[in-house]
């Protein structure tokens, strides 16, 4: 057998040897994968989204508007409308649609007063920003409106229904998109689109009426010169979709914090399962080594193991981020009436996702392998325990102190593996930083949700559409938290479950001479809040400064109390206590000998 | 010590009996043993590997727990005791000392020795000083600052006796002391055994090797879970006669 199968060979076997290791490593590393693939795809399915409708629509590159009151002369509106119109014929110019007559007015949806603006449309399709009709029909020769698809469905409106303007009632034809503006309710007022004859019947009830006209240039790229040289000009194509990525830029960006807390969650458990993993292969470490396998070998099958989880996470963290992002996208505003599609995986992402999720394998690895390989064949095959470090000073002070003897063991046996208790700390650190991002997520949202719905919303209709993106984002907080706090709690888990069978000799020695199962059960759970302490120190202050990097402009700063900051503390010792006692009463159950048999 | 304690059985054990369930079918580990060890007596168990030896010493010390038969020990009945209860009663009673040494990889010696008598509720100074004092007794005073992985074989195990010995216990029990030493080592072992049986230490070893078996006053044979013979060396045939015959079964 040459060297390669021989390395694929050993490294499989490990894996099916133990497979439910393999499996959390996986599970973790998917976590990971997926979050950092969400987070680099959701902006690109945001402008994806708004291609599209700009596609179908014959979307604008460059606006120019102009608003004047109902009762101004009408010579002067003459001659706003015909300085628009000019632009249609500008260099650079290759279709125009316009100037569209444009007006605010008072109307009624179900008896809840809103202001519209009303924007005239000819029956035969406009050459640029023709709205995409997504339910019933355009508008043709007779009475009747077409409502922006936000302001529909905040409204719950259908073609059929009819809408008050100005006191009359005119019929909805239909729902439709457009870029120019942003659904309703993140534009406001929301856009209607009237037939002429509907504009004649409601005249004298206008109070502020315009033009607009829009352009498609031969370059969309020179909007922003072609803006700059014509002060008519009120928006460019690219302002608009800036505007309109605004929401899901945010959420890109919380998730892209999250994702890089998760990746160091992730390294925290993947150290702990690599390390308890080599802890229960230095024997088998020493048996290659025994029969000519050299160290670089091992190492490689280690490596292979690893790389080959670390590649299949990937993979999976890619797929699923396919099926998570269009419903993670319509969250927004904007998506929810646009619509999202996946971003197709590119190569450069999914370089960026492998890369990562190696870099995660490496980094927990290549210490805790390269330490198994190095340790003397002779010790690996007699022992299954690495040796503590030596005694340091904190040792020597911990020794000294007047605690009673479980604590002084706990607290010296973690000081003794410094290690092991940094990385112990470091997860849970990150574990309690992401409950806590995740709670005060949730808190930022209700309470964005309660100032929202008392000062921010014009007009009931609005209020209902607010309160129903609140919604939407209190559930996303919700799941986050959940997800956030079900991690946490695995890793607190994997943490305990590896750290109660490293201390199994130790626990089986002092119960020989007459340490009962309650102290030695003590001893590791004193060890164990030791570290919880110290990550709750930093964990929780951590987790307001992860909240406020993901919160973005909307959500409220959250300050903790002392007295909140006290009661987080001994939630989490309490919580984590509770985790820790499961492994550690086994463990104590088992049989002396049994746990002294590896020696 | 006086007459009367000399007398009396430290150890008490009719129809011990332990079972490892394997592939089904129960082996009997330890099968009905009946055993009495008087105090102040030094008792040797020997027999081939896999006989049950070690199995009757975790048994005598309850880090085993018996499917049947009964245990007494200072006329105490402690086969049905709760692990807590074992631990407390261990922690007076019982010194072990084990083949593969078991000391405490994060505590320096004298740490590990004084561990014992820190459980008991003994102070921290008396613990110190008579761990130091066993240490030096023990010819590795000076190791009393060591870790346990810069010990070699023969002071691990002479820290594991001092350990053993720190609460005065009862009862010694010692699992192939020497099996993990060179030879050296071995007789520096052998010495301080035969110090302990000089002292009156009540002391059950277990032990493939017929010269740490000559420590004892008393020699059992075990074979298949059960004790095939049971000789005392100070009387009957010769102890050089009965090692001789135990050195043939080892082999």
């Amino acid at each position: 057998m040459n060297s390669g199968r021989l390395i694929v060979g050993l490294a499989w076997r490990n894996l099916r040897h133990r497979p439910w290791q393999a499996l959390l490593l996986l599970f973790a590393l998917i976590l990971s994968t997926t979050a950092i693939t969400v987070a680099l795809t959701l902006t690109e399915t945001g402008d994806r989204a708004w291609d599209r409708v700009s596609q179908d629509t014959n979307g604008f590159h460059v606006a120019a508007s102009a608003e004047f009151p109902a009762d101004g002369s009408s010579a002067e509106r003459e001659r706003v409308r015909a300085d628009l119109a000019e632009l249609g014929s500008a260099p650079g110019v290759v279709a125009a649609a316009g100037p569209w007559q444009t007006a605010h007015v008072d109307g009624e949806i179900d008896g809840a007063p809103i202001r519209l603006k009303l924007q005239v449309r000819d029956a035969d399709p406009a050459a640029v920003d023709q709205p995409l009709v997504t339910a019933g029909r355009w508008l043709d020769g007779r009475q009747g409106v077409v409502l922006e698809d936000g302001l529909a469905a905040a409204a719950r409106l259908q073609p059929g229904d009819s809408i008050t303007i100005a006191g009359q009632h005119v019929p909805v034809r239909g729902t439709a998109l457009t870029v120019t503006v942003n659904p309703y309710p993140t534009e406001q007022p929301p856009t209607v689109w009237i037939s002429p004859a509907t504009l004649t019947r409601l005249a004298s009830a206008l109070d502020v009426i315009g033009y607009l006209i829009e352009l498609r240039l031969a370059d969309p790229e020179q909007a922003q010169s072609f803006a700059a040289a014509h002060p008519e000009v009120s928006g460019t194509w690219q302002e608009q979709k800036r505007e309109a990525a605004t929401d899901i830029q945010d959420l890109a960006g919380s998730l892209s914090a999250l994702a890089a807390f998760l990746v160091g969650l992730t390294i925290a458990t993947a150290a702990i399962l690599v390390a308890g993993r080599m802890a229960a292969q230095i024997r088998q470490v020493g048996t290659l080594k025994a029969i000519g396998v050299t160290p670089g070998q091992v190492t490689r099958v280690q490596l292979v193991e690893y790389l080959t989880v670390a590649c299949l996470a990937a993979a999976i963290g890619l797929a699923a981020s396919t099926l998570l992002t269009p419903p993670l996208a319509r969250l927004t505003r904007v998506l929810s009436v646009y619509g999202a599609q996946t971003a197709p995986v590119t190569w450069p992402r999914a370089a960026i996702v492998v890369a990562v999720a190696i870099s995660v394998v490496l980094l927990a690895t290549v210490r805790p392998a390269l330490r198994g390989v190095r340790r003397s064949t002779v010790h690996s095959l007699g022992s299954n325990t690495r040796r503590p470090h030596r005694a340091g000073r904190l040792i020597r002070a911990l020794a000294g102190l007047p605690l009673p003897l479980p604590i002084g063991l706990g607290l010296r046996g973690a000081a003794r593996r410094p290690g092991r208790f940094i990385a112990n700390t470091f997860g849970l650190t990150i574990g309690i930083a992401l409950v806590i991002a995740g709670l005060a997520l949730r808190a930022g949202v209700r309470s964005f949700g309660r100032q929202g719905l008392s000062l921010n919303d014009p007009d009931p209709i609005s209020l209902a559409a607010t309160t129903a993106n609140m919604d939407r984002l209190s559930t996303l907080g919700f799941t986050i938290a959940a997800f956030l706090i079900g991690l946490a709690v695995i890793n607190a888990i994997i943490t305990a479950v590896f750290s109660a069978q490293d201390s199994a000799r130790n626990h089986a020695i002092e119960r020989t001479l007459g340490a009962t199962p309650g102290q030695t059960v003590t001893a590791f759970l004193i060890a164990h809040l030791a570290a919880c302490l110290l990550a709750c120190a930093i964990g929780i202050p951590l987790g307001i400064a992860l909240y406020d990097a993901i919160r973005g402009l909307t959500l409220n700063p959250i300050e903790l109390t002392p007295l909140t900051y006290i009661a987080t503390t001994l939630a989490a010792l309490l919580l984590y206590a509770l985790i820790a006692l499961a492994p550690a009463r086994l463990l104590a159950r088992r049989p002396i000998t049994a746990q002294l048999a590896y020696e | 010590m006086d007459k009367e304690n000399l007398m009396s059985a430290v150890v008490q054990a009719e129809g011990l009996t332990r079972h490892f369930g394997g592939d089904g079918v129960p082996v009997r580990a330890v099968d009905g043993v009946d055993l009495t060890v008087e105090h102040g007596e030094a008792v040797s168990i020997m027999g081939p590997s896999g006989c049950g030896k070690s199995t009757l010493l975790h048994l005598l010390g309850g880090l085993e727990r018996p499917d049947a038969g009964t245990l007494t020990l200072d006329d105490q009945r402690v086969d049905g005791l709760s692990e807590a209860s074992w631990a407390k009663l261990r922690r007076r009673t019982i010194g072990f000392v084990f083949q593969a040494f078991h000391l405490v990889d994060e505590l320096t010696a004298i740490e590990n020795v004084e561990l014992p008598a820190l459980l008991t509720g003994t102070s921290r100074r008396a613990a110190r000083r008579r761990a130091m004092q066993l240490l030096e007794r023990l010819g590795v005073a000076d190791r009393a600052g060591y870790p346990p992985d810069r010990l070699s074989g023969g002071q691990l195990q002479r820290v594991a006796l001092a350990r053993a010995l720190i609460n005065e216990p009862l009862l010694v029990l010692a699992d192939e002391p020497t099996g993990n030493l060179d030879s050296h080592a071995t007789n520096e072992i052998l010495r301080l055994f035969a110090e302990l049986r000089d002292t009156q230490q009540t002391l059950v070893l277990v032990t493939h090797d017929p010269r740490v078996g000559a420590t004892a006053e008393r020699l059992m044979s075990m074979r298949d879970g059960t004790i095939v013979d049971d000789t005392r060396l100070d009387g009957g045939p010769s102890r050089q006669a009965v090692l001789k015959q135990l050195a043939g079964w080892e082999a």
